[in-house]
Order: structure tokens, then sequence, then C-alpha cells
């Protein structure tokens, strides 16, 4: 009876790291029962939207609720695609998020290496003037960004406002991204660079080819981080933006399910397009990812 | 030294340009009326005062201090219970945390979009909870209901980072501890309350910091879902601060963006100083 609700029988010895199993058959079926349950509340929203995407406005919101959808249509991405440009939307989030995580990788590793493993004079107050940052909240810097942007436009109709650059500049470095890059670059020890500067490597030199490869999985880390703040992001992008040609998704999605109250069935096919991709990646690359947006919670 | 003094050069550039001007024009903007055309006029403290006496920022006020109540009360518990959950689980652990996680990774936009369909009067939620005998509603159309409905939503996104960074926490406690407790006659919520919880006081710390300045700063789920209404019953600090800047109040916009400065800079310094006490 046991062995029906637990596949895999008791023959295998107990791992470490695994406590407090609960022998009791029924408390283990209980167990299972709520985490099979917290699991479908999880992702059911999201099997819904994808499953209300294909269906035909009548059956929306059917009574009782058709959970697979019965006739189904591919009519509501058709009229995603032309309602707005989605493929321009997702252009542009790649543009935008790759450009902002390609920038931070370097800049953040470049000044991270700086600050945990050179000698110069002002490297603590420099070092403690850009912590002091990450108090404030973004929302104090949003006027005066959003200023900047509109005097760099006048400058150059290829800048600020209605741009890329108004997306990516701001976002290139982070002051969170060196903090995390120096906390793992102080970890290498001092003795391989110093036998790199024996050779007569540069500082450039050797972060080219010591710093990036012993650094890889912090830069990984920092490259996941990244990628999700700026893909995510909404706020500042929707303020920077007013037209189609530089949006990127989540701005798109937004303004779709404001505007469009009648056909949910469109505004459903319009999340499913931004939220696969991601949630592609993310199966993909689970445990790096969960590992990067949890990295320094545990140890600090 | 020079080449450090390169290598550093495009983060304090950025820092400079994209941190520190912005902060000190917005701390002197809060004192001006300012529309971003001519010339920003001093008004002293008048754009505080007015904040003050104004209805809209004052319900945002109440509304974001709802939101982070009901929210940071509310998630971090379910995600401590749900960890503790999981950690007993020695099977499919890494298929649960997956699943859990799934919403952390999605955009607000996409998460806040879902949840507005389903929330709507003929929505999945109400066909569910009819099955209990709750009667429809519209529940992002009630003043009392939309807020909660908004909460709720935020929670679920929450949820599954709040789990995770929890389970990690649990894992790195050592298994003596536990042994040693059970050798000592020592049940489950004993072996909860004297051992898991206070190992996981800087964890905790953590969450709930992280927790509230992001609730504080919640925006994108109030745009999708409600506006900010109805009748303003959802509008919040950083929705009020957009209202402000949409319509070229650029000064009264800032004092609110100072406001929050303020209530975050506090609740950092009540936070660690507690922390610092505590230890």
């Amino acid at each position: 009876m046991t062995t029906a609700t637990i596949p895999r029988a008791n023959g295998a010895p107990p791992t470490p790291g695994r406590r407090k199993r609960p022998r009791h058959p029924v408390r283990r079926t209980l167990l299972y029962a709520t985490l099979i349950g917290t699991s479908l509340l999880m992702v059911g929203p999201f099997y819904w939207a994808l499953s209300t995407s294909f269906k035909p406005s009548a059956d929306v919101f059917a009574s009782p609720p058709k959970w697979i959808p019965d006739p189904w249509t591919l009519g509501n991405y058709k009229d995603v695609f032309t309602l707005l440009p989605f493929g321009r939307y997702f252009l542009n989030s790649v543009i935008v998020t790759g450009s902002i995580v390609g920038l931070n990788v370097v800049f953040d590793t470049a000044a991270a290496y700086a600050f945990a493993k050179l000698r110069f004079p002002g490297r603590n107050l420099l070092f403690f003037l850009l912590l002091v940052t990450l108090m404030v909240p973004f929302q104090v810097n949003l006027i005066p960004l959003y200023r900047i942007m509109v005097k760099l436009h006048e400058i150059s109709p290829a800048l600020g406002v209605n741009t890329y650059s108004a997306m990516i500049l701001p976002g290139a470095i982070q002051v969170f991204g060196i903090f995390l890059m120096r906390q793992f670059i102080a970890s290498i020890p001092d003795e391989i660079l110093e036998s790199a500067r024996m050779d007569g490597a540069s500082e450039f030199r050797i972060l080219r080819s010591v710093i990036f490869p012993l650094a890889a999985p912090g830069m990984a880390t920092l490259a996941i981080f990244t990628f999700l703040g700026a893909w995510n992001d909404f706020l500042w992008p929707l303020i920077v933006t007013n037209t189609d040609a530089v949006r990127t998704l989540p701005v798109g999605l937004a303004l779709l399910a404001r505007k469009n109250t009648v056909n949910w069935g469109d505004t459903m096919a319009g999340t499913a397009l931004v939220a696969a991709p991601m949630i592609l990646v993310f199966l993909l690359l689970q445990r790096r990812f969960i590992e990067g947006l949890t990295a320094g919670s545990v140890k600090g | 030294m020079v080449p450090a003094y390169v290598l550093i050069a495009p983060a304090i550039l950025a820092a400079g340009v994209f941190l520190y001007v912005p902060i000190v024009f917005s701390g002197y903007w809060s004192f001006t009326e300012y529309s971003g055309l001519g010339a920003a006029k001093w008004v002293g403290l008048g754009n505080y005062t007015e904040l003050l006496g104004d209805a809209d920022f004052r319900k945002a006020l109440f509304n974001t201090f709802v939101f982070v109540l009901l929210g940071m009360g509310i998630g971090p518990v379910l995600g401590l219970l749900s960890a503790l959950l999981l950690n007993q689980s020695a099977r499919l652990r890494g298929f649960f945390r997956a699943a859990y996680f799934i919403p952390v990774m999605t955009s607000l936009v996409v998460v806040a979009t879902i949840w507005k369909i389903m929330l709507q009067e003929e929505g999945i939620i109400n066909q569910i909870l009819s099955v209990f005998g709750v009667p429809a509603r519209s529940w992002l159309d009630g003043t009392t209901t939309a807020l909660p409905s908004v909460v709720a939503t935020s929670i679920w996104q929450g949820f599954g980072f709040e789990t995770v960074v929890f389970l990690a926490a649990l894992q790195s406690i050592p298994r003596d501890y536990y042994d040693a407790a059970r050798v000592d006659g020592a049940g489950y919520w004993q072996q909860v309350r004297h051992i898991t919880l206070p190992s996981l006081r800087p964890t905790i710390m953590f969450v709930y910091i992280i927790g509230i300045i992001g609730s504080f700063q919640v925006f994108d789920q109030i745009f999708v879902m409600t506006a900010g209404g109805p009748i303003n019953s959802t509008r919040t600090l950083v929705f009020d601060l957009y209202e402000r800047f949409n319509r070229l109040n650029l000064g009264e916009a800032s004092a609110v963006a100072y406001v929050l400065l303020a209530i975050l800079a506090t609740l950092s310094y009540v936070q660690i100083f507690l922390f610092e006490r505590r230890r």
C-alpha cells in the first residue's frame, strides 16, 4: 500500500542532508498532497492563461470553465500581432536586455577587480560612495533621469528619450553587481595575480586573462541577475518611451492589458508570448537561476 | 595605480551621472514648482505641506502601508511554512522548487495581467469559489476588495522566492543540532522553535529587508490591475508619483520620491539597529 503512493522503494540508503522525513504513510501522503496542491496553485494560473489564449472569445468566461480549449483557435495570436508589433517589442527587449547584461558583466567586473585587488588612494571612500546609493530607491532618480534623457535627445536625436540608449545607459552599471563581483574576486588567491604581474602582464591583461576566466561563475550569476531585472523592468521603460519602435515587451503587454478589456483571449495570447521565452530559459537553466537570484541570501 | 582608476572610471562616471546628479536634482526640485519647461521656482517646503493636506497623497501613503503590512505579514510566513514542508520531502524537491519559482521569474506585468483576468466577475476564481457557495463579485472593482486582491497577487508572485531562500537556509543548518535535540526528546515544533528559527534569523532579516523595500515601491501590479482605482482605493506612493509626473508636476513628484526615500532610510536604520542589537 505504501509503495503505491511512494514510487521509489525504501531500499536506498538514507541520503545525508535529508532529515525528518515523515515515515508515517498518512503524514507522508498529506505532505505530498500539500506540496502538489501548492504547485498547482503556482503553475495553474499560467496554464489557465495559456489555455485561454487558444479559446474563441465566447469561451473565455464559459461556465463551467473549459480547462481544455474546445474548439481551439489561433485567432488570438493573429489578433495580437495585428493589434501590436509584438515581434518588434521582442526584438527591442532582446537588444536592451542584451546590452545591459553585456555592459554590466564587463564593467562591474572591471570595477570590482580594482576594488577587490588593487590599492589606490580613495579606494575605500569611492567604494563607500557607491554602496550608499544602494539605499536610494530608483524612484528618487526617476524624474531627473528623465530630464537628462530629454536633454540628451535635444543634443543628439540618436540618444535620450525614445531611443535604446535611454533604457540601456542608466542600467549599464549596477552598484549591486560591483558589490557581488567584489566578494567573488576577493576569494581569488593573490599569488595567481602576483605571478601574472611577474610575467609582465598589465592590469588589463590580468583582468582579461586571469580574472574573467576565474570569476566566470560569479559573472554568470551577475548575468542572470541582470537579465531578469532588465527583461522584466517596467516603470523606467514605460516612462522613457512613447513609440512602438523602441518599446519593450512588458510595456507593450501592459498597454494591451489596459486598453483591451473586451477580448481577454487576445490579452492572454500576448501574455503567453511574453512569459513563454522566460519560462523556457528558466526551465533549461533552473539551478543557475535559482542560485543566481538567491545569491548572497544565506552567507551574506 | 593609474590602471585602477581606469578600471573604476566607467562605474564612477555612471554613478555620478545616473545616481548622484539625479539624487541632488530631485532633492532640489522637491522644493520648487517645476514643470520641466522653463525654470524651477523655489517654493521652500511648499510641496511637502501641499502633500500633507492632499487627499490623493494621504490615501496613497495609507494604502502603501496597508500593502506592505499585509504582504509582509503573510508572504514570508507562508514562504517559511512551505520551506519547512519542502525540507521534509526527499523526492521531487527540485520539481516543487522549480514550480514555485516560475512566478518569480515572470515579469510582474505578466503576473498582474493573468490575475486581472482571473479576478473578473465571470472569471475562474469566482467560478471556483462558487463551488464553496461564495457569491461572485468583481474583485478589482470593489473599494474594499481591490487592494487585498493586489496584495494576494503580489504574495503569490513572491512566494517562490521566499520559499527557496528559506529552503537554502534550512539546508545549511547542521544536522547535529537536530540529532542532539532529538536525543534530548524535543518534538518537531520544539526543534523548529529552538533550533530552526534562531538559525534562520539572518535569513528572516534578509527576506524582510528585501521584501519591505520592494513592497514600498509597488507599482507594476497597480498600473496593470487597477490603475489606482476604484476611487483611489489602490493608489500607492509610486503610483501617486507617476501621476504627478504625468501631470508635469515635477516638484510635487520629487517631493513624493523624497518621502519614499525618508521612509525607506528610516526603516533601514531601524532594521540595522534591531539586527545589530540582537546579535
